[in-house]
């Protein structure tokens, strides 16, 4: 830790972005602290993958400010691999030095697929595919890592699983997180803080104060899901 | 319910009460098939590599050929045998002229193939990377592709005498221009996904360019030197029958010339195998580079 003041991974006021007029991006403000991990809920539509795509450098039509770490790393709801470069080759895309091999093939084992190194994209199954893309990320060891419902693709006991990785490699690495998804449960599950977008604005910003691991059974787990799901317009059926 | 009367009734004994239960299950509307794989019979276990059966065609071809020929059905005015071409290509071997033929023919088809590969390849990055200069080259090469070969060979004669040079050249045009169109419309169809994770991974644009979008146009930059070979073969005879005194073409206008039918089906069979040589050649670069696809190779 050095003795300087931390700067935040992310800074945005005021970010704007429309479509052919219509505002996806109405004035936002978020700050995201170094090693904190937010979720970004909304509805589909509501904004928050064009915020994502902003931060990630893909949208260079938004107004405001907007200040981001510079080492950051994506990983899409598609893993994005490169189908011609086997699963080494697509962690290690972009990176150059002498001991990024052996970073690389660490991240994979940390992964799990160290044995699937070799092995080319087409023959992996989605859960194996999303992990490759999270261990090309981590081993960038960003400062913030952009994560656009990186599971939604995934059934439900592959997600489990990747909660509980991702969850153990992020206070690993400990990278700032925006987390994009639209799964109440898996904010609560894996968020610091959880921000609701509503038409463009932040219309709930809230500190997740449960100790982790957090089960669904928890009452604050349970109050908390009622609370986002209203702020999302759905009645809470199973909770 | 209308269909209880066709429900099958099956009944299940209940094992500790002994008494059956009956339970009514809906009949099945259609009849069933059998997916069961069956045993695959190979004869005497061998299977034969599918590039030896690519053969079986043009085999085939040459055993009509054959046959037609012992049947008399072909006179030697009309149509040679294969074994009359099989003389005649080793009596001009042994005078040692085919041999000076081929290698001036393929010298010429390499000359013209390797610019214009490299010339298509590099206009079509261009195109595909750099939108200030893709219309005017796309446009350019849209002409090329509409204007015939053929009809600039005066004016290339014009231009640049009766040597090597014009001919080279043609060859140079029909090749840039089907790996041009090919390779191009291949760096369009680019997952463009990928070429944004690759920018969110800091690949810079060269970067992109050599590990996404020349990769992932390769397909089509295959397909593209397909048919360039084809049209490279095109060319040359082309080329060579103008005005030449050495090559596979100039050998075809001499047998015209003096009526040798054996001479030109042998220049013919000889075109015949270096183009399905060419073939071969591409369908190889294909299973060696796109091994990482998963596409759909025909039932």
């Amino acid at each position: 830790m050095t003795a300087f003041a931390p700067t935040l991974a992310v800074q945005s006021e005021g970010v704007r972005r429309s479509f052919q007029g219509r505002e996806v991006l109405d004035g936002l403000n978020i700050d995201i602290a170094p090693g904190e991990f937010v979720a970004l809920l909304g509805r589909s539509g509501s904004g928050k993958s064009t915020y994502l795509r902003a931060l990630a450098g893909l949208d260079r039509e938004i107004e405001g400010t907007l200040r981001v770490a510079e080492l950051r790393a994506v990983v899409f709801q598609d893993a994005r691999l490169v189908p011609w470069k086997r699963v080494l080759a697509n962690v290690l895309l972009g990176l150059s030095g002498s001991d990024t091999r052996e970073r690389a093939l660490h991240v994979l084992e940390e992964v799990g697929l160290s044995k699937l190194a070799n092995a080319w994209p087409a023959t992996l199954s989605g859960g194996e595919s999303q992990r490759v893309a999270l261990a090309r990320a981590l081993v960038r060891r960003p400062d913030l890592l952009l994560m656009d419902e990186p599971f939604g693709a995934l059934d439900a006991l592959t997600r489990l699983k990747m909660h509980e990785l991702l969850r153990e490699l992020c206070s690993k690495y400990q990278p700032a997180v925006l987390l994009v998804t639209h799964d109440v449960d898996e904010a609560i599950i894996l968020a610091d803080r959880i921000l609701v977008l509503t038409d463009g604005t932040i219309s709930l910003d809230l500190s997740v104060d449960v100790p982790t691991p957090r089960r669904r059974s928890d009452t604050r787990v349970s109050a908390l899901r009622t609370r986002l799901l209203t702020e999302l317009g759905v009645k809470d059926q199973v909770g | 319910m209308r269909l209880s009367e066709k429900n099958s009734v099956l009944r299940i004994a209940h094992l500790n009460a002994g008494r059956t239960l009956e339970l009514t299950r809906p009949a099945l509307k259609g009849p069933v098939i059998d997916l069961t794989v069956p045993v695959k019979t190979t004869i005497r276990g061998i299977s034969i590599p599918r590039e030896v059966r690519r053969l079986y065609g043009p085999l085939a071809v040459v055993m009509i050929w054959t046959a037609l020929s012992l049947a008399g059905m072909l006179g030697p005015r009309v149509f040679p045998s294969p074994w009359e071409v099989v003389t005649a290509a080793i009596d001009l071997i042994e005078k040692g002229v085919l041999q000076q033929h081929l290698v001036t023919s393929l010298g010429r088809v390499f000359a013209g193939l390797i610019p214009g590969l490299l010339l298509g390849l590099a206009l079509a990055v261009i195109a595909g990377t750099l939108t200030r200069f893709e219309d005017s080259i796309d446009s350019i090469m849209q002409i090329l592709k509409a204007i015939p070969n053929f009809t600039i060979v005066p004016l290339l004669i014009i231009w640049m005498g009766i040597n090597e040079a014009p001919k080279v050249t043609l060859i140079v045009l029909s090749v840039c221009v089907p790996i041009y169109i090919n390779t191009y419309s291949a760096i369009r169809n680019v997952d463009s996904r990928l070429i944004e994770s690759a920018y969110t991974l800091g690949l810079g644009r060269w970067q992109r360019v050599w590990h996404i979008i020349l990769p992932g146009s390769l397909p089509g930059f295959l397909v593209g030197l397909r048919i360039s070979l084809t049209n490279a073969w095109l060319a040359l005879v082309f080329a060579e029958t103008i005005n030449a005194k050495q090559g596979l073409g100039a050998l075809m206008s001499d047998a015209r010339t003096w009526w040798q039918l054996d001479i030109m089906v042998l220049v013919i069979t000889i075109y015949a195998v270096l183009g399905l040589s060419s073939y071969a050649f591409v369908r190889l670069l294909e299973r060696h580079f796109l091994v990482w696809r998963r596409g759909y190779l025909g039932d």
